[in-house]
């Protein structure tokens, strides 16, 4: 069964592994994300996660598919945490079922690279002396970058 | 027509609003819908945003009409 969920509460790594195994797989591989104290020498007191929830909802639904499409790959479950967030609570879990761990290591690499470009989540960093919205990397592909 | 528009992260912030309703012509474009908002907010024009309609991401030629949902928004971050 797959899965894709965003939630205020804390997130069980062990539990989202265990909902995705079906019969026919062989291994789970699973991502814990959680909130990095120190990024490049600056500490993070905690983070905010917000969310567009029903978009977010929907691109989760779609890299799963598209993950299932390109790996040989049986379940996915995602869960995205939101809300305020400390050091070293967990953001994000992906796990990922398949007969075979190389496709599940794959695919689960894939997804969390694709969930960081096109699932409408913002986190917003808090330092001792400020804060700020991290804005990502990429936009999602193909997508040009409208304003000015 | 009525369009919702959305904001999410540092562009509520930047407007200090998390929604609101703009009364426009009625057939556009969401590039017009966002110049229009661009012109009350001048505050996000330096940022690069990004546009969905009715929570799907938009290119900006999609047209717009009666009661669609529309979010303006900075580059994802979640992870």
């Amino acid at each position: 069964m797959d899965f894709f969920e965003l939630t205020t509460d804390p997130l069980d790594v062990g539990e989202v592994a265990r909902r995705v195994v079906p019969q026919e797989c062989g291994a789970t591989v699973t991502l814990d994300g959680y909130v990095r104290q120190f990024t490049k020498g600056r500490e993070t007191l905690h983070l905010i996660y917000e969310a567009y929830e029903p978009m977010a909802v929907k691109e989760m639904q779609k890299i799963i598919e598209q993950a299932k499409s390109q790996f040989e790959i049986e379940h996915v479950g995602i869960m995205h945490r939101l809300g305020k967030l400390e050091i070293g609570e967990t953001s994000v879990v992906i796990s990922v079922a398949a007969p075979h761990r190389k496709a599940a290591f794959e695919a689960c690499e894939w997804l969390i690279r694709k969930l960081k470009r096109t699932v409408p989540i913002w986190k917003k960093e808090v330092y001792a002396n400020g804060e700020e919205w991290i804005e990502g990397d990429t936009s999602p592909p193909s997508l040009p970058i409208s304003g000015s | 027509m009525k369009v919702r528009v959305l904001f999410f992260g540092a562009t509520a912030d930047l407007v200090g609003n998390r929604e609101l309703t703009l009364t426009c012509a009625d057939t556009g474009t969401a590039d017009d819908i966002l110049h229009l908002i661009l012109k009350d907010f001048p505050q996000l024009q330096d940022q690069k945003l990004l546009l969905s309609i009715n929570q799907e991401y938009a290119y900006g030629f999609e047209s717009v009409r009666e009661g669609d949902e529309m979010a303006i928004f900075t580059a994802v971050s979640g992870g």
